[in-house]
């Protein structure tokens, strides 16, 4: 339905984006992944009409659309600081696209009334349509934009870091609800932030940037579990990764199990995922990494083990409360952290995952 | 996205207005200084015989002199009387309010046409004045000063009072908008007042020096009412030179002494402005 | 620490006097604008309290050997220039401050040519325009050359406001507009606009009071026609009498009241829209 294919863009002589291709399918819900530099607003910015890329082209149900304006293109967005028209109550304000706007631009305040009412229940801001922007909450705030952007019914909506201004209790409870929101409209959502548990979360296609890049896209399930690519596995902020000479003595040391020698050999990079890794006193004979414990990080449903190894590298271990109970260790106390060779991600000099 | 034109478009009717109406006309000045004059009309053929005399009459280069020297004083005395008040306001008022209710007091008689505030000045320094009066009263004089009007003395103190507003604005702009924790840190560290005020203030206010000079020396080098109102027509800037030129029709003439007061105007704000990017300072 | 106290008294007094010199002529004028009439002379002592100096002013006064002031068609005259300037100068003001949003190439030589407006001296200005109309043929009159003048004067003053406000305003909610399919144009009445209001309205006020006061420039260009300054200037050459003292009385009331009707509007404005906000009010649209 959308297409995106290969958009170069660069500030002044420094390249933001280069050779971004993607597509959106109809009713499709999908999250942008990245750090804050990678690019990830730009590319949103440029589909929206508020840039101009340097090359590339972006089509919109098979019409080009890279140079059409921002006001012709029928593509919502919602903006990470909510935007909010502070002259205007919170009905005017969802009211003021199918008020103002060029194309099938409507006068008929009963219909109009109809239509904001519809969508002010439906994102629960009953009651609050005469209050001005600075009297409502951010949640609140986070709704009239989400509101007002949806009512036009645009092709595709593209929200910038929507939850990211958002305490945790109200940004759990916002998850579900842009999803509930997104079914009951049908209209495909572009979703981009830089935290990786709300783009596995909310995604049915994720897609992972870094320095201007599309690393790797697919299912949040197969980018967890099996990232392609070593920056993918970085931004999952899950994994623990070894690279260069020390990789070896890991590799020897901690894992249970048989890796085949030529993919050894190939190797430059390891990732083992943080609840992959068992740990085990040192005393007892069995194998494993040496590592001294640090500190522990209680995280509700799960804990965070520290470790130190005997190259002063962190190693991060990761327990979820549903499969097991906190374990006891004490702080300076040597342990031996072991993983089975399935567990264990490979990489090779490109930083891609070798199968 | 606008696009450039878009840009240009903006400022077209701006700079079209300047254009025909502000450089056009400077330009203009600049031709006709150096048309031939005689004493009855006036002939575009090129000479510099108006530059000529101007410069060797005395009346006219005495007139360059003057305008200097009271524009010189003006911008010191004000300086002089405009910082401490500005300090006071900037930094030693902490209400917001109340600082605002003092700036607005400044500016009322600013409500009161300029040439009326410029006449209110002779019922107050005249031979029976409000000053003499007050002076004689409480004994500091016993005949009145007659000194005070119609001297140059009074032109210079009707518009030090009239411009040191213009002073007195932007300097306390620039110092109220000191962050008060550098002010804090640097008493934390044990800095005297008068070490604050050296390092810390001075600098950050001397934006405000400037803008606030480039405003009075423009204003006070234009001027001439004060100068006609307040000295009886003894004391003549060159402003005045250029209305009785142009009252008696010697347009080259006037042209020329405009176009000495831009060159010694356009010379200080240009050196003003290359200690200050005026652009920044918004 | 002492000596910072000190510093304030002392500051403190001075600033004290520094006002008592701003007001000291005002007091004298205010006073004096009392005179008896119409033989009291804008001079102490007061001869007698009266009022008779007002009611010159207003034009009832039985006729005298002194002239009344011609306010009725210079004030007339004024107030519409003023008018005229402040329409003029702040749109322009605003679209220059609009284009200023964006970088450009030569927006430097573009910020100081329109600075250099309010620089310029006003009897310079004056002259060249005078010359310049001269020589194409073009009569000088108050609403044309003059006018012209009073813009170029405060077209600058309007476009620093803007820009300081333009330079606060958050462009994202531009954005969100025009992503909801409303044309720049139409986001430019219906969002930026309302929200920049308050500046456009200072920069009004501020182009209105410096072309109602403005006069060298004026003083040549304005042809027979008199504004109200060149009308007071008139009376330099003649001997000048308290009629004047109490006409300056009678302006500052006048704009001071204004202010005062304009802050009672504003903060009925802001309470209006609280109730609203609070939902106390039922909406009145």
């Amino acid at each position: 339905m959308l297409e995106v294919r290969s958009i170069f863009k660069g500030f002044a002589g420094v390249p933001a984006l280069s050779d971004i291709s993607f597509e959106v399918s109809e009713n499709e819900y999908i999250t942008l992944l990245g750090s804050s530099g990678s690019g990830k607003s730009v590319m949103l910015r440029i589909m929206a009409g508020l840039l101009n890329p340097d090359a590339g082209q972006i089509f919109l149900r098979g019409e080009d659309i890279t140079n059409r304006p921002c006001h012709e293109r029928r593509i919502g967005f919602v903006q990470q600081k909510y935007a909010l028209f502070p002259h205007l109550n919170v009905f005017d304000n969802i009211a003021f696209g199918l008020r103002h706007r060029n194309n099938d631009r409507m006068t008929d305040e009963s219909l109009i009334t109809r239509k904001v009412s519809e969508m002010i229940e439906l994102v629960g801001l009953t009651g609050q349509e005469q209050k001005m922007t600075g009297q409502i909450s951010g949640g609140q705030k986070q709704r009239v934009s989400l509101a007002r952007t949806l009512v036009t019914s645009p092709e595709i909506c593209l929200l910038d870091e929507p939850l990211g201004a958002l305490d945790a209790n109200l940004r759990e409870r916002m998850t579900i609800e842009l999803q509930n929101i997104r079914k009951e409209l049908g209209i495909s959502f572009i979703h981009v932030t830089g935290n990786e548990f709300e783009a596995l979360a909310m995604g049915q296609k994720m897609l992972v940037m870094s320095e201007g890049r599309i690393v790797q896209q697919g299912e949040p399930q197969t980018l967890y579990t099996m990232p392609q690519d070593l920056i993918t596995a970085k931004s999952m902020h899950s994994f623990n990764i070894f690279s260069g000479d020390m990789m070896a003595d890991y590799l020897k040391a901690g894992i249970k199990g048989k890796v085949p020698a030529t993919k050894i050999s190939r190797a430059s990079h390891c990732a083992v995922r943080m609840d992959k890794i068992s740990v085990a006193n040192s005393s007892a004979k069995a194998s494993g990494l040496e590592a001294t414990f640090l500190t522990s990080e209680f995280l509700g449903n799960k804990v965070i083990y520290f470790f130190k190894t005997n190259d002063n590298r962190i190693c991060e271990v990761e327990d979820h409360m549903s499969l097991s109970e906190p374990k006891l260790l004490n702080a300076n106390s040597t342990y031996r952290l072991s993983w089975d060779a399935s567990d264990m991600l490979l990489y090779d000099e490109n930083k891609q995952l070798i199968s | 996205m606008r696009s450039n034109k878009g840009t240009w478009l903006l400022l077209a009717p701006g700079m079209i207005w300047i254009l025909l109406f502000l450089v056009a006309p400077l330009i203009m000045m600049v031709y006709v200084s150096f048309w031939t004059q005689t004493t009855f009309s006036i002939k575009p053929d090129l000479t510099t015989q108006s530059w000529v005399n101007f410069f060797s009459s005395d009346t006219y280069f005495g007139a360059l002199l003057r305008t200097i020297k009271i524009w010189l004083t003006v911008l010191i005395v004000t300086l002089l009387i405009g910082y401490p008040v500005a300090l006071y306001i900037g930094q030693f008022i902490k209400n917001k309010t109340l600082q605002t209710a003092l700036l607005v007091t400044c500016v009322i008689p600013f409500w009161t046409s300029f040439l009326i505030r410029v006449l209110a000045w002779r019922p107050m320094l005249g031979k029976e004045g409000a000053i003499n009066i007050i002076l004689q009263k409480i004994g500091i004089i016993d005949a009145p000063i007659e000194v005070l009007l119609f001297t140059e003395l009074s032109v210079i103190i009707g518009m030090v009072q009239i411009y040191v507003v213009f002073m007195v604005g932007p300097i306390a702009f620039m110092i109220g908008r000191i962050d008060e924790s550098l002010i804090e840190s640097a008493r934390d560290l044990g800095a005297s007042a008068s070490t604050i005020f050296r390092r810390i203030i001075l600098p950050l206010s001397l934006p405000g020096v400037i803008v606030g000079s480039i405003f009075v020396t423009v204003m006070v080098l234009g001027e001439f009412a004060t100068a006609s109102a307040l000295s009886g027509r003894k004391v003549n800037l060159l402003g005045n030179i250029i209305i009785t030129q142009v009252g008696s029709l010697k347009w080259a003439f006037a042209a020329v002494a405009g176009v000495v007061l831009t060159i010694v105007m356009a010379a200080f704000v240009a050196v003003m402005l290359r200690i200050v990017n005026l652009r920044n300072q918004i | 620490m002492d000596k910072v106290v000190s510093l304030k008294w002392f500051l403190g007094i001075f600033t004290a006097l520094f006002v008592l010199f701003l007001y000291g002529p005002f007091i004298v004028m205010g006073i004096l604008s009392f005179q008896q009439g119409p033989e009291g002379g804008p001079q102490f002592p007061i001869i007698e309290w009266s009022t008779y100096w007002y009611q010159h002013v207003m034009g009832y006064a039985p006729p005298s050997r002194v002239a009344p002031l011609p306010i009725g068609e210079a004030l007339i005259r004024s107030l519409t220039l003023a008018f005229a300037t402040m329409v003029v100068s702040t749109v322009m003001g605003v679209l220059t401050a609009q284009a200023f949003r964006r970088r450009f190439r030569g927006s430097g030589l573009v910020f100081y040519s329109v600075i250099l407006g309010m620089i310029v001296p006003g009897v310079l200005l004056g002259l060249g325009m005078a010359l310049l109309a001269n020589q194409f043929g073009i009569d000088r009159n108050w609403w044309s050359t003059a006018f012209v003048l009073h813009v170029v004067y405060t077209y600058p003053f309007a476009f620093l406001v803007m820009l300081a406000i333009f330079n606060r305003f958050d462009a994202s909610v531009e954005e969100a507009s025009l992503s909801l399919g409303v044309s720049p144009a139409r986001t430019f009445r219906k969002v930026t606009f309302p929200i920049i209001f308050p500046g456009v309205l200072s920069a009004m006020l501020f182009a209105f009071t410096l072309s109602y006061d403005e006069f060298p420039r004026t003083l040549f260009t304005g042809g027979s026609d008199v504004t109200m300054p060149l009308a007071i200037y008139g009376t330099f050459a003649v001997e000048i009498h308290p009629n004047l003292f109490a006409f300056g009385v009678l302006t500052t009331l006048f704009s001071f009241s204004l202010l005062v009707i304009y802050a009672i509007l504003l903060s009925v404005s802001t309470r209006r829209q609280r109730a609203r906000a609070s939902g106390l009010q039922e909406d009145i649209s």
